[in-house]
């Protein structure tokens, strides 16, 4: 049974948003016996409302609210409007994401250790390492029942993963397999096993994909202990003269102000609006924004050096079939700063249906070319390039001095240049793709430069002292004590791998740490 | 464009005053045009003239030539345009205006109105000379979509779309590949 908590009620913890962050906080502190109340910026739509439509999809949950772009990065040119991919319901990106579900290697915790000074970047190592992480990804993969770890079996290859590992051998990669994939490979947790329809982004139908909207939050709620309260937007963080945060201030479905009275208060909205958040909650006793002493809040944006490369063949593929990208080539994620670059990136599948793919391939190309490869749809194969991006104090989300949303809050600008080591990585992998589908007879390949950012993480990064970050090792804010960053906004760098799991892993290791602490009347 | 696109369009069409339920109407619009054929019947009757209408046909195809595709699919990609042209003069003119100058430049290398021009050559250094301009841009980023997310178009194309109700691809050929 869902709870119910009064507007006055300051003994409950504040999520702000349901994602993996959020929606996976809540439920651990549910479990607990801690009362939560969720304050979600979207709807809340159910696994019956998902179909496999793309274009129908896209406009049902994506995150569409006002934004602008900033700097060189490719997004800002072609997709100024949307620079992030992401989800605007109760679940957020869980709904959309892909499910590949990788820990962060040893060395991508420690990155201003492992790769020195970097002219340009603002590297900074973990306040934590793998070591003590380990024990978490552990229980956010058998949380999220991820295959290939824990016993639970791998998913099976699709043919788009069958094109992909041939190329991978004849190139002479040996870490290739289908991915960890917190996707049900077989009945668990009261949820299906995978179908291979081939629309995890669009939202699984069978609900066979790990989502915090249909697994986290029910759970939740079925404690008694947990309220989750959809199309609330959280405007603003309020404190008492002590700087102790007391409640937010939120938009409710009626467009009508609450606020909302917190013991503690946790926000999870992703690396744009979370520290969108914190900034909009500036006061006279914090006048560069919440739980920004350090000046960081909404700086070290990242979002990962990611590329596609299409390839096609003379022979039927058809990569819109099965689990979207339950393939992976590893090799190329070591370390190994003899590459004319650091930092590492994997190979991922990366499918479309035919409506996305013909509608994004080529942004704003005509004529016989592009149409060319869209005829090829059948026989393509395609292979997302995600790495390691480096944190830069210029890349960074701010308020906008003008523009304001319908609740009369900031809109966000977010500004990215590529920094030379990103644009030397993209060249590495272009090639190392092209080579990996021609060396198996591609006849044609072509490269599509970064989509809107799905992975979007750093803006309340972790640091050891107070002056080097927003958060300490707990995710909780240098600045306020009952002030917590639940979600990618945490991470110091970005690693060469998806985030959720690790965002996963972190809320889990921060419920403990919240819990322990409300126990001792520290917070 | 495409599918990215449609933040900046949704706030063009008043997505700040409307919310979240203009969304939904967006994304309604879109599959009921498409689903009802009178829609682009109707539109020849007002708004573009029958010349222009198939001018905005052939240079739709131009921008998007599939030959295995018959002009019915363009039809139906250009008929939320014609619509729009219809209710709103503004958009009328903007793209009777660009078709003129699309006429005016085949006229000029060819001696022949764009959609009679029947050389391909000829017609793309016409679309060279507008490229980029508002009146590509807004057919352009109106026509794609509406031209790619029709299925009756997708198996022309090899691809078979929603699988959910089959049981997905599990038992249809999802790793049925063997000619590696």
């Amino acid at each position: 049974m869902p709870a119910k908590f009064d507007l006055s009620d300051s003994s409950v913890v504040v999520i702000v948003g349901s994602g993996a962050g959020g929606g996976t906080l809540a439920n651990e502190l549910a479990q607990k016996g801690i009362s939560v109340v969720v304050l979600e910026a979207g709807k809340r739509m159910e696994l019956t409302e998902f179909k496999n439509d793309e274009i129908g999809m896209f406009g049902a949950f994506t995150w569409l609210d006002p934004r602008t772009t900033s700097g060189s990065w490719y997004v800002a040119k072609t997709s100024p409007d949307l620079p992030a991919w992401i989800c605007k319901l109760v679940g957020g990106t869980t709904v959309h994401w892909g499910a590949c579900a990788l820990r962060f290697q040893e060395h991508e915790f420690k990155t201003k250790t492992a790769y020195g000074d970097i002219a340009g970047a603002n590297l900074l190592d973990w306040p934590i390492d793998l070591k003590e992480l380990a024990p978490y990804y552990d229980r956010a993969e058998l949380k999220m029942g991820v295959t290939g770890t824990h016993g639970i079996p791998r998913l099976p290859a699709s043919n788009h993963g069958k094109v992909l590992f041939a190329g991978a051998k004849k190139l002479g990669y040996t870490k290739y397999m289908t991915t960890n994939m917190a996707i049900n490979s077989v009945p668990r947790d009261g949820r299906a096993s995978c179908q291979q329809t081939g629309f995890c982004v669009q939202g699984c139908t069978y609900g066979a994909k790990w989502s915090t909207l249909y697994v986290e939050i029910p759970k939740a709620e079925a404690t008694g202990k947990a309220e989750v309260r959809s199309e609330s937007q959280v405007l603003r963080i309020e404190h008492d003269a002590s700087g102790k945060v007391t409640g937010v201030v939120y938009a409710d479905r009626a467009g009508n102000l609450q606020r909302q009275k917190a013991r503690l208060v946790a926000v999870a909205g992703n690396s744009i609006e979370s520290p969108r958040l914190l900034l909009n909650s500036s006061s006279s006793k914090f006048p560069q924004g919440l739980a920004n002493s350090s000046g960081q809040v909404g700086k070290n944006y990242m979002r990962h050096m990611t590329s596609t490369v299409f390839a096609i063949f003379d022979k039927p593929v058809h990569m819109y079939r099965g689990t979207a990208q339950s393939g992976i080539v590893m090799d190329e994620a070591r370390l190994d700063t003899k590459r004319g670059f650091v930092g590492g990136y994997q190979m991922e599948l990366l499918p479309q249906g035919l409506p996305s793919f013909a509608t994004n391939i080529v942004p704003g190309g005509w004529g016989r070319d592009r149409a060319s490869i869209i005829d090829s749809y059948a026989n393509i194969a395609g292979v997302w390039l995600i790495g390691e991006d480096l944190p830069r104090e210029t890349n960074r989300i701010t308020l906008h001095p003008d523009r304001k949303d319908k609740f009369g809050m900031p809109i966000p600008n977010i500004h990215s240049d590529d920094h030379p080591n990103d644009l030397a990585m993209q060249k590495h992998a272009f090639a190392q793709a092209d080579a990996l589908y021609t060396s198996i007879g591609a006849k044609r390949t072509v490269h599509r430069l970064p989509f809107p950012s799905t992975h979007n993480m750093g803006t309340n990064r972790m640091s050891e002292k107070p002056a080097d970050g927003v958060v300490n090792r707990f995710g909780q804010t240098h600045d306020v004590k009952n002030l917590f960053v639940s979600d990618g906004s945490q991470f110091t760098s970005s690693s060469g791998e998806n985030p959720t799991l690790t965002i996963v892993a972190l809320a889990i290791r921060q419920a403990e740490r919240i819990a322990g602490q409300m126990s001792k009347g520290e917070i | 464009m495409g599918l990215f696109d449609w933040a900046g369009k949704l706030s063009r069409r008043g997505f700040l005053a409307g919310g979240a339920a203009t969304i939904a109407a967006v994304a309604v619009t879109g599959t009921t045009i498409l689903a009802d054929p009178k829609n682009a019947a109707a539109a020849d009757t007002t708004g573009l003239t029958a010349e222009e209408s198939r001018a905005l046909l052939r240079f739709t195809r131009d921008l998007f030539p599939h030959d295995r595709l018959d002009d019915s699919f363009y039809a139906k990609a250009i008929a939320p345009l014609q619509d729009e042209a219809a209710k709103d003069s503004a958009i009328r003119k903007l793209l009777a205006d660009g078709i003129a100058q699309l006429n005016a430049s085949t006229m000029a290398s060819a001696g022949m109105a764009y959609a009679d021009a029947s050389a391909e050559n000829v017609r793309v250094a016409a679309i060279k000379q507008i490229e980029g301009g508002a009146f590509f841009t807004k057919v352009y980023g109106d026509t794609i979509t509406p031209l790619y997310n029709q299925p009756e178009l997708w198996p022309k194309f090899g691809y078979e779309g929603a699988s959910s109700a089959q049981g997905g691809y599990l038992h249809r050929g999802f790793n049925d590949l063997d000619w590696l």
